[in-house]
C-alpha cells in the first residue's frame, strides 16, 4: 500500500482540533508527509475575525516545535466556508490532501444522528480516506 | 402586494440568544411593510407547511428525516454558524411553504409582488445539508413548484453572500437561471465567475463576484452588462429574488457598500426581467443590522411596487470596475470549456 504524502486537518482552536493536529503532526513525521493546516471561515466569523491566513498561530507553533516537525512542510490555510465543506474541498487541487483528519467533536450531536457533527458529515462525503481521532487520544 | 409570513406558528421560536440571525430581523421587516402604507392594497396570507413531497423535490428525503429528528430531540448547533431549535423544524417547514404561498396568491390574482418575510433564511441550505443559518432552500422549494407547473424561472440573489445552496440544487437545470451579486471571497467560498452551470445548463449559472468596498454602480454595472444578455435570451417566466439586504454598507457581515438607494435600482432591474405583473417575488435571505434591514426592504418594496420611497442616494465610485471585465472574461473560458468537453464526449 502508498502511504500517504499530504495530510489535511482541520483547526478551529477547539480542544478537539488540536488533538487532531497533534495526531497529524506526528504521523505525519513517520512517514515524512506535509501537513495542511487549515481553518475555515464561517458567517459568523466575520464578526470577530481570529485567525490571519499569513500567520501560523502561535499555539500551532509550538505543537510543530514540540513534535520537532520540519516546518517547511506545515502549510497554514484560512479558508472561507463552513468547516465540512473547507475539509472535503482539500482533497481536491491545489492541495490534492491524500487524507483528511478532523477532531470528533459535535457540538449538537446526537446519538445515531449526523447531523451536529462535523467528522461524520466529512466521512460521509469524503472523496479520500479519513481520520477521526477522539478526544480522548493520548499520544504517547 | 401579496405578503407571505410565517404563519399560524410564530417564527419566534427559532433562535439563540446573541445569534445575528434573531427573530428581531423579522420585527423590521414588519415595521418595513408599515412604512408602505399601503392600507387595503396589502393582503397578508399565513403560509402552510411545506409537504414532504414539495421539499424532496430540491432536498434529500434522509436529510429531512435527519433534520426532523435533530429538532425534535432538542436541537442545538449544527455547524459553528448555524442552529437549531425544538421548534426550527415546523419554522423552517413553514418558511418554505411561505414561498409556495405566494406563488398560489400571485398565480390566483395575476397580479401585484409578493414578499415572503419568513426565516430561517434559506440559500445557503444544500439538498444534504444546513449551513450559513439556513435550514431549508425556501426559494429552491418555490422554484421547483414553478418548475413542475412548466414556468422559466429567473433567480436573482443579490444577497451579499453566494447562494451556494440554490446553485448546487439548479446546477443542471436548464430551465432556472440562477444570477447571483456577492461578495468574494467570502463565506461559503463558492461563487467564482468560472462556475457557469452543469452540462445540460451550460451558462445558467451566472456569478458576478465583487470586491469588498464594492457600490451599487459596480454591481448594476456587472448586473446589466454580464447577466443581462443572459436573461435576456432566457426569457423567464417568473422571477424570484433571493433579497439578502446584508451588502449594506451598515451591515456587520461583510463588507460591501450599499444604500438603500442600490437597492431600488437593483428592484428596478429585476422588475423589467419579468414578463408580465404578478410574476416577481421577494424571498428575505440575509440583513443583520435591523434599521439598514428595514430601510433597504421599505425601498425595494416601495420601487417594486412603482412607488419609490425617499431613501439615501445609491453610491457609487467604489472599486471593482475592473472585476467586470475579468469576470466575463472567466465566464466566457468555462462556457466554451464546458461546451468543448460536451462535443468531445458526444459520440
Ligand atoms: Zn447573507
Amino acid at each position: 500500500m502508498k502511504t500517504f504524502r499530504n495530510l489535511a486537518v482541520g483547526y478551529d482552536g477547539s480542544l478537539d482540533s488540536t488533538i487532531a493536529v497533534r495526531w497529524a503532526l506526528r504521523a505525519a513525521r513517520e512517514v515524512d508527509a506535509t501537513v495542511t493546516i487549515v481553518h475555515a471561515t464561517g458567517l459568523l466569523e466575520h464578526l470577530r475575525a481570529r485567525y490571519s491566513p499569513d500567520v501560523l498561530p502561535p499555539e500551532l507553533l509550538g505543537l510543530a516545535k514540540e513534535y520537532a516537525f520540519d516546518e517547511s512542510r506545515l502549510r497554514w490555510l484560512v479558508t472561507n466556508g463552513d468547516a465540512c465543506s473547507v475539509l472535503l474541498r482539500m482533497a481536491c487541487a491545489p492541495v490534492n490532501a491524500d487524507a483528511l483528519v478532523v477532531g470528533s467533536r459535535g457540538e449538537g450531536k446526537r446519538d445515531g444522528l449526523l447531523l451536529g457533527s462535523t467528522s461524520l458529515e466529512v466521512a460521509e462525503h469524503a472523496t479520500v480516506p479519513v481520520v477521526v481521532v477522539p478526544s480522548t487520544y493520548v499520544d504517547h | 402586494m401579496v405578503l407571505v409570513i410565517n404563519g399560524p406558528y410564530s417564527d419566534s421560536g427559532h433562535e439563540d440568544i446573541g445569534h445575528p440571525e434573531r427573530p428581531e430581523r423579522m420585527v423590521a421587516a414588519m415595521a418595513a411593510v408599515d412604512d408602505l402604507g399601503l392600507g387595503s392594497e396589502l393582503v397578508v396570507a399565513e403560509s402552510y407547511t411545506a409537504s414532504r413531497a414539495e421539499l424532496v423535490r430540491v432536498h434529500n428525503g434522509n436529510y429531512l428525516d435527519e433534520l426532523g429528528a435533530f429538532c425534535y430531540a432538542g436541537g442545538g448547533n449544527i455547524d459553528d454558524d448555524t442552529y437549531a431549535t425544538f421548534d426550527s423544524w415546523t419554522i423552517a417547514t413553514y418558511a418554505a411553504g411561505a414561498g409556495l404561498k405566494v406563488i398560489d396568491e400571485l398565480r390566483r390574482r395575476d397580479d401585484g409582488v409578493g414578499f415572503v418575510a419568513a426565516r430561517p433564511p434559506g440559500h445557503h441550505a444544500l439538498a444534504d445539508r444546513a449551513m450559513g443559518f439556513c435550514l431549508l432552500n425556501n426559494i429552491a422549494v418555490a422554484a421547483a413548484e414553478l418548475l413542475r407547473l412548466g414556468e422559466r424561472v429567473l433567480i436573482v440573489d443579490w444577497d451579499v453572500h453566494h447562494g451556494n445552496g440554490t446553485q448546487q440544487i439548479f446546477w443542471d437545470e436548464p430551465d432556472v437561471l440562477y444570477v447571483s451579486t456577492h461578495q468574494w471571497p467570502l463565506f461559503p467560498g463558492s461563487g467564482s465567475a468560472s462556475e457557469v452551470g452543469g452540462r445540460h445548463a451550460n451558462d445558467r449559472t451566472v456569478n458576478l463576484p465583487l470586491p469588498p468596498g464594492a457600490k451599487g454602480d459596480v454591481m448594476l454595472r456587472a448586473m446589466s452588462e454580464i447577466a443581462g444578455p443572459v436573461i435576456a435570451e432566457f426569457n423567464p417566466t417568473w422571477v424570484l429574488v433571493s433579497a439578502g439586504f446584508d451588502a449594506h454598507r451598515d451591515d456587520p457581515m461583510a463588507d460591501l457598500c450599499l444604500t438603500s438607494g442600490d437597492f431600488r435600482l437593483m428592484t428596478n432591474y429585476v422588475m423589467d426581467c419579468a414578463p408580465r405583473p404578478g410574476r416577481v417575488a421577494f424571498f428575505l435571505e440575509g440583513g443583520y443590522n435591523l434599521e439598514a434591514l428595514r430601510s433597504s426592504i421599505l425601498a425595494t418594496l416601495s420601487t417594486a411596487l412603482g412607488h419609490p420611497q425617499e431613501d439615501e442616494p445609491p453610491s457609487n465610485g467604489g472599486p471593482g470596475a475592473d472585476h467586470v471585465a475579468r469576470t466575463r472574461q472567466s465566464r466566457l473560458v468555462a462556457i466554451e470549456m464546458l461546451r468543448h468537453s460536451d462535443e468531445t464526449e458526444t459520440p
